[in-house]
């Protein structure tokens, strides 16, 4: 357990360090604290009467900038995490360590989950005191505990799939381009694959907020890391119009975490320089 | 000369002015038939995920002695890297290793060639992560000052030369204290002083009874370095002993000849006509020596 918290941590503070980083910070920055910022203004205007007046509405609502930010942080942050190695050699000097390859490949998830989770909490945190400057209110610690616990198990599979895509690829560009292909998939055309399934199983698409389309929309977001994410952070709210149960949303949510991660430790087993 | 004594051997190797091993020479390491396939892309279907047997190593016999340096050598594609990562326990192999993969991890250290360490981790951090992986209790400054990297140790590894990221492989390779050493053009981006500094430690290192293993094309430095050599080609181990058995066995009397001419004369190829091509064939038809030809 020492040696996977110790390898864990040791690969958390490389990467932490590496230059991308320096771009990294900042687009978390300006994405979470300035979303904050402008969705916790009470005179502020938004689009399709979205009505925010509490602190966790405010919280959900920049979700929306999490889910661009800071997934593609973990992409960058982790599309190289094997590739650079096979292609700079160092893989075949971890390759012949005796350590068990499964251990290796779970400190590698932790440790890259870890330089991407950290900065995210960090600016989540900062956002919360944003949220009481301007509301003069704090979320409940139940709302906060559904928000970071989502926020981190987002990363997470977007870590591990990511890190899957790398020890695929033979070299960084094709990691990339898995990496930002699976990202672009649940984060830009899920809403066309949702409508796709919903025209072909006959559902009026004219009105994308009629109960039946709301319906399948709940269904098809389970098999979704973007949409397992805004599942959980709709327990809190009263009214979210989805009804999906939260057993199936919390059955996928422990399915998006154990598998990608499983095959990424298998992977590893018989992984070659 | 009959290699299997190993006090002939060993006098043999005193008076050609190699390095000398005392003692009688003790198995650390036995290869049997060991064959390794590499899985290669078959270009001949558009399906991307469909693979064929590539080249590789084909029943590869090979006693690994405490003490002895051994040289292999051979033609690009001859399979002395593959050899070298199925050993390290890297690639999983058909045929027999009487040491399993876990144990071989333990006690053998692996150098690949040329590793390009890069990142904005310092050279001890780098070697710590890497006492993790191997899971022993490791003196990181002592470790460094023996590769001569101890003034180094907080440089990070972008602004590291090929000689110090060599040296620094090196260390990896010398974690948790091997009993062989499996190094992979391990002279390549080193100076001549670094060489022969390099050079007096692994012979130190072998006077201490650890293995080494090495496959070099720095040919001069490989023959005053190795007590015994291995010919790799096509996969194949031609042929393996100390560089007078070998000489013996290809018919080279004259004292001039060096590993190129060993090379040409187990291969086939000629000493007056070597050019730039790569074989075409990768792995068979091979042959033998002393084995009739398949």
């Amino acid at each position: 357990m020492s040696q996977l918290f110790d390898l864990s941590k040791a690969i958390m503070q490389e990467r932490i360090r590496a230059g991308r980083m320096m771009v990294i910070w900042p687009l978390l920055a300006m994405f979470i604290l300035f979303s904050t910022w402008g969705l916790s203004d009470p005179k502020a205007n938004l689009p399709s009467g979205l009505v925010i007046d509490s602190a966790y509405d405010v919280m959900y609502a920049s979700t929306a900038f999490i889910i661009f930010s800071a997934t593609m942080g973990a992409v960058l942050v982790s599309f190289d995490g094997i590739s650079r190695d096979r292609i700079s050699g160092v893989l075949e000097v971890k390759l012949s360590q005796p350590i068990n390859r499964k251990i290796l490949a779970r400190s590698m998830v932790i440790g890259h989950w870890a330089a991407i989770a950290i900065p995210v909490i960090v600016l989540n945190v900062l956002s919360l005191f944003i949220i009481w400057y301007r509301m003069n209110s704090f979320p409940d610690l139940d709302e906060l505990f559904i928000h970071f616990l989502a926020n981190c198990l987002l990363l997470l599979w977007y870590t591990s799939i990511q890190l899957l895509a790398s020890s695929w690829a033979r070299d960084m560009g094709s990691s990339m381009a898995v990496g930002l292909g699976t990202w672009m998939i649940f984060t830009l055309l899920w809403l066309v694959l949702t409508t796709l399934v919903a025209g072909l199983m006959g559902i009026e698409i004219a009105d994308l907020t009629s109960p039946e389309y709301l319906r399948i929309e709940a269904i098809v977001d389970l098999f979704s890391p973007n949409g397992v994410y805004h599942h959980m952070l709709e327990w809190p709210l009263a009214e979210s119009g989805r009804h999906v149960h939260p057993g199936m949303t919390s059955l996928a949510a422990i399915i998006w975490s154990l598998l990608p991660v499983y095959l990424f430790t298998s992977r590893m087993d018989k992984l070659t320089p | 000369m009959d290699k299997s004594n190993p006090i002939q051997w060993s006098l043999a190797a005193h008076c050609n002015g190699w390095h000398a091993i005392s003692g009688t020479m003790e198995s650390i390491l036995s290869l049997s038939d060991v064959t390794y396939r590499h899985q290669v892309r078959d270009t001949s279907t558009w399906k991307p995920w469909v693979k064929r047997d590539g080249a590789g190593i084909h029943s590869i016999d090979l006693e690994i002695n405490k003490g002895v340096i051994l040289g292999l050598i051979g033609p690009n594609g001859a399979g002395k890297t593959t050899l070298l990562r199925v050993i390290s326990g890297i690639f999983t192999h058909d045929g027999n290793i009487d040491k399993s993969i876990e144990t071989r991890r333990s006690n053998i250290g692996h150098m690949p060639e040329q590793v390009r360490w890069e990142g904005r981790s310092t050279v001890a951090e780098t070697l710590t992560a890497m006492s993790l992986m191997h899971g022993s209790e490791v003196d990181v400054d002592k470790l460094l000052k023996r590769v001569g990297l101890s003034s180094r140790s907080d440089l990070i590894l972008d602004n590291l030369s090929q000689g110090m990221r060599q040296r620094l492989s090196l260390a990896c390779a010398l974690l948790g204290k091997p009993r062989i050493l499996v190094m992979d053009e391990p002279l390549n981006g080193l100076d001549p002083l670094a060489q022969r500094a390099f050079c007096n430690l692994l012979k130190q290192l072998a006077s201490k009874g650890v293995a080494i293993i090495i496959s070099s094309h720095q040919v001069a430095e490989m023959a005053d370095l190795v007590d015994r050599i291995a010919l790799l080609h096509h996969g194949q181990l031609l042929i393996e002993g100390t560089i007078n058995s070998v000489k013996d066995a290809l018919g080279l009397d004259a004292d001039d000849v060096d590993l190129v001419d060993m090379i040409c004369a187990a291969t086939g190829i000629d000493p007056d006509d070597v050019s730039m091509d790569l074989s075409e064939d990768s792995m068979l038809p091979f042959k033998r020596l002393e084995v009739e030809e398949e």
